[in-house]
């Protein structure tokens, strides 16, 4: 045991103490990570009991792989990236079985986002922050998998086209049109939003 | 898309001018940049903080359960070297193939004699090695009588006769 005071430790050392097997240690990882790593797999999935279930999972895998951690990013980017590749496998598994609706189609052919009318008007001005997040996480809601996936890696992620298109598996080009039709879907669905308070 | 790419920070710095340049120019082009922009800042900002809706103890008390479940604990570094990774095959494959070859070894010098009993409690027992097939013992106990018959080839006759030993 290393003797060293959970609570107050901060991340490298409660990593190295469950490296060495300390689950206590690990255990105050879950503790202070698991509301990020829930809120990654939820705006991944939208799907409240999915993303507690690939929250889990990813904490599962995260104590199997700690020997691989080396170190190069924070342990939770490191734990973000793990729940995101379990989301994606969930999302493709779920695609196989799911019958796109007509508009799904037309999202994802592309094209439709050019007919869309430009919003003039800056539809998140003057909103206080927990209602703007409110508002979003709304409009997230109802986009299709494929396009809040994009917008999510891109925006809270950080990711660029080229790293977006290897960890979903798909081309920059695809990556860069789902992103254009996400973000004016959200403007639209935010006007509109707008309109009705 | 351009108009994207360029707000993103994805175009080479030659084409990221003659967009600015264009989106300087062209009222469309700048009211759609206007948009990308105003979408992305409210997404920088706005991140939907969202609280873990099991308790920390139930939440835990599944993880933990399922770790115990598949021990032994996985830090162990893998082997780095070649070396190490075949010695991990290699030493059992060893001590696999020395027991397989111990145990040819044992079969084939396992004695051959075997003896068969014809029995009776009350008769005479007749008792043939079969190591030895040149012998043959013809006990009877009520008479108290031990019959041993050899077989064995002599000079002139290379066929084997019974000689019996009382």
């Amino acid at each position: 045991m290393s003797g060293i005071n959970y609570s107050s430790a901060d991340d490298d050392a409660l990593v190295k103490a469950a490296r060495q097997g300390e689950l206590a240690a690990f255990e105050e990882l879950v503790f202070r990570h698991r509301d990020q790593i829930y809120a990654r797999a939820f705006s991944m999935t939208r799907h409240e009991e999915d993303a507690v279930d690939l929250s889990q999972e990813a904490w599962i895998k995260g104590w199997q792989r700690l020997g691989q951690f080396q170190g190069d990013s924070s342990f939770t980017t490191w734990m973000t990236r793990i729940v995101i590749n379990l989301c994606l496998d969930h999302l493709r598994k779920q695609k196989r079985h799911r019958t796109d609706s007509i508009e799904e189609l037309e999202e994802d052919s592309g094209g439709v986002e050019r007919q869309m009318p430009v919003v003039t008007v800056n539809p998140t001005a003057g909103l206080e922050r927990a209602e703007l997040r409110k508002k979003i996480d709304g409009a997230l809601g109802q986009l299709t998998a494929e396009h809040h996936t994009v917008l999510v890696l891109h925006e809270f992620e950080d990711m660029d086209y080229k790293t977006i298109a290897k960890t979903v598996g798909c081309s920059m080009g695809t990556v860069m049109s789902r992103l254009f039709y996400a973000r004016r879907k959200m403007a639209a669905l935010l006007a509109d939003l707008r309109k009705e308070s | 898309m351009k108009l994207q790419a360029f707000l993103d920070g994805e175009l080479p710095e030659r084409e990221a001018r003659e967009i600015l340049a264009w989106s300087q120019r062209d009222r469309e082009a700048a009211s759609l940049l206007a948009e990308l922009r105003n979408i992305r800042q409210a997404l920088a900002k706005s991140e939907p903080h969202l609280s873990h809706p099991e308790s920390r103890e139930f939440f835990w008390s599944k993880i933990e359960r399922e770790i115990q479940r598949l021990k032994p604990h996985p830090v162990a570094a893998p082997p780095r070297s070649g070396f190490a990774a075949l010695r991990r095959w290699l030493f059992p494959a060893v001590a696999v193939s020395a027991l397989v070859i111990a145990g040819v070894i044992a079969y084939f010098q396992a004695p051959t004699a075997a003896v068969q009993t014809v029995a009776d409690a009350d008769a005479p027992t007749v008792e043939t090695t079969l190591a030895n097939s040149d012998a043959t013992t013809y006990r009877d106990a009520s008479e108290g009588t031990t019959l041993v018959l050899f077989s064995y080839a002599t000079d002139d006759n290379p066929v084997k006769k019974p000689t019996a030993i009382n």
